[in-house]
């Protein structure tokens, strides 16, 4: 095992990121700052996996590309693999993660104002759009690290089924 | 904040004897009321659970718990036999300095008080044979933390709503104090998941 | 009951649920990036990191004193060698050493000799006036003031800069007494 530090750094840093981009660099602009977010993490991806494939021999198809970032990858950053592979072997690819540490701790926020305990369609709003904003980020990282395999694609996240969490691959032929 | 009367109180009453000693710090299913207070006076969560009399709107009732112990520390630190650092009464206290006390108990209920060094304030006031709570309150401050602090949708020093509670600490929050027997259920206000989509590329 | 003892930094550090340290530093490092890239001043990206720093302090103070059983901090000096023992060590896993204490007490110096959030790290020419690890110094200081510490951090010596350590320099202002909150009494 390598170094490590507290996991609560990492999502310290990354909830803070994702707080100063949607609310304070680009607060008018939801768009750019998911845009920002993703590149963020498009760039942890493509690092991580130079790191990790030093000494591996490239891989011979997508479906073990794919593969490595399901067991390898996936253990590097959180310590399990992911739970279900599933593809429509034309090119998309679901990788669900029955419980994925970064949004187990997401529950939902109404917004601050005290008086009545339920909540407003307003306050789901809200935190479905600062939920899903934190999903750019791992599936930023998913796109870097295919991508540096050699992989282009297009990275999409699903959490109807929380704490599940489904990343969807579609590769760009 | 709506008292669960009816059946809920009913299964509360009477308050039965704590357990001599509950060495387990647990509160037994004697839990009255708890509240949460940061350095600001405000009062991050409030909860009930068997509290039939009541006398002031919420607000003030908050308002006066604080008070309170706001108070309550600057006497004890006062009164100090021990300390020859005291200041004026009245004159405020760094949060940690002077000495600070546990508990208070009346013929009806024991008040039981955590400060973190933070200022953040836990009060769990139970049925008055209780025991020593330190524990359970350290580890509601944990649940604090784990549930709250680290919830990403939770904005520093705001009070924790509904949904936030209940989703997931307050079911960790009720184990504590209920210690396996529900008082009585609090409202699951979630019952949909946040449902949302993320793409990128 | 058993009085409540404040663990070492180790032991925190050995309880806490830990990852990859690489992680970490790349995600950081990509956060500079892109801020470099969005903000175009150095000067700004060295305040904005500052000011995230500072954010998070104040979230990971209560974790830092949950953990560590931290029951009290009204002295500056102790609560610096809490910080440098035990709050470094249970966040990052390594320790700094408190220094270069001034005469009244209330400036002294934190170092680092090994820093992770700086592996795999060099600054290109354009950003020599950039204070990479300026988020510690936000942290410092949000953290010191929701003990009641207003500070003032800033880098004296960075590794990045070709200095021998990473040296923080921490000034205490003054202790916040803890105020009634509310203005009215009715």
């Amino acid at each position: 095992m390598g170094r490590e530090v507290a996991e609560s750094c990492v999502d310290a840093v990354v909830i803070e990121m994702v707080s100063a981009f949607c609310h304070k660099f680009y607060s008018a602009e939801p768009e750019l700052a998911a845009r920002r977010i993703e590149a963020i993490g498009y760039q942890v991806g493509h690092q991580l996996v130079e790191r990790y494939t030093m000494d591996c021999p490239r891989f011979t198809d997508h479906l073990e590309a794919i593969k490595f970032i399901c067991k390898e990858f996936w253990s590097e950053l959180f310590k399990k693999q992911i739970d279900n592979l599933k593809t429509n072997h034309r090119g998309t690819f679901v990788l669900q993660d029955n419980m994925f540490r970064w949004i187990a701790r997401i529950s939902p926020n109404p917004l601050q104002e005290n008086s009545t305990e339920s909540s407003t369609p307003n306050d789901d709003n809200q935190a479905a759009q600062t939920t899903s904003m934190h999903l750019y980020f791992p599936c930023g990282i998913i796109r870097g690290a295919l991508t540096s395999l050699g992989i282009p694609c297009a990275v999409s996240a699903d959490i109807s089924n929380r704490p599940a969490c489904s990343f969807v691959v579609r590769i760009k032929a | 904040m709506q008292f669960f009367g009816g059946s809920a109180a009913a299964e509360m009453t009477p308050s039965p004897a704590a357990p001599p000693g509950t060495a387990t710090g647990l509160a037994g299913n004697n839990a009255n009321m708890l509240y949460i207070f940061n350095r600001n006076g405000v009062c991050l969560l409030y909860r009930e659970w068997h509290r039939p009399l009541h006398t002031l709107d919420a607000q003030e009732d908050q308002k006066l718990m604080f008070g309170l112990l706001f108070s309550l520390r600057s006497f004890t630190a006062k009164m100090d036999p021990t300390s020859v650092d005291k200041g004026n009464l009245g004159v405020p206290l760094l949060p940690g300095q002077g000495c600070s006390f546990y508990s208070f108990r009346t013929n009806t209920y024991k008040l039981s008080f955590m400060e973190s060094p933070s200022g953040i304030k836990l009060i769990l006031v139970t049925h008055p044979k209780t025991g020593d709570l330190r524990d359970a309150l350290r580890y509601m401050y944990n649940l604090y933390v784990e549930y709250v602090v680290k919830n990403p949708l939770y904005v520093p020093g705001s009070p924790i709503k509904g949904q936030q509670a209940e989703l997931q600490g307050s079911s960790r929050f009720e184990r504590v104090e209920g210690s396996g027997q529900q008082v009585h259920k609090l409202p699951i206000l979630d019952s949909n998941p946040i449902q949302g989509k993320t793409n990128s590329g | 009951m058993a009085p409540v003892v404040p663990r070492s930094g180790d032991a925190v550090f050995a309880n806490v649920e830990r990852v990859n340290a690489e992680l970490f530093t790349l995600t950081y490092g990509a956060i500079v990036r892109q801020l470099l890239t969005d903000l175009e001043e150095v000067e700004e990206v060295n305040k904005q990191l500052d000011q995230m720093g500072y954010n998070i302090g104040v979230r990971l103070i209560d974790e830092f004193l949950a953990k560590s059983n931290i029951s009290r901090c009204v002295d500056f000096k102790e609560t610096a060698e809490v910080i440098a023992k035990v709050g470094f060590k249970m966040f990052l896993g390594v320790t700094a050493t408190v220094t270069n204490w001034d005469v009244e007490g209330t400036t002294c110096s934190l170092v680092l000799e090994d820093n992770p959030l700086v592996e795999f790290v060099e600054l290109p020419d354009t950003c020599q006036g950039l204070y990479y690890c300026n988020i510690l110094s936000g942290v410092v200081r949000g953290a010191l003031e929701m003990v009641s510490m207003k500070t003032e951090v800033s880098w004296v010596r960075d590794m990045l800069h070709g200095d021998d350590a990473y040296e923080l320099r921490v000034k205490l202002i003054k202790q916040v007494p803890e105020e009634y909150p509310y203005k009215d009494d009715e």
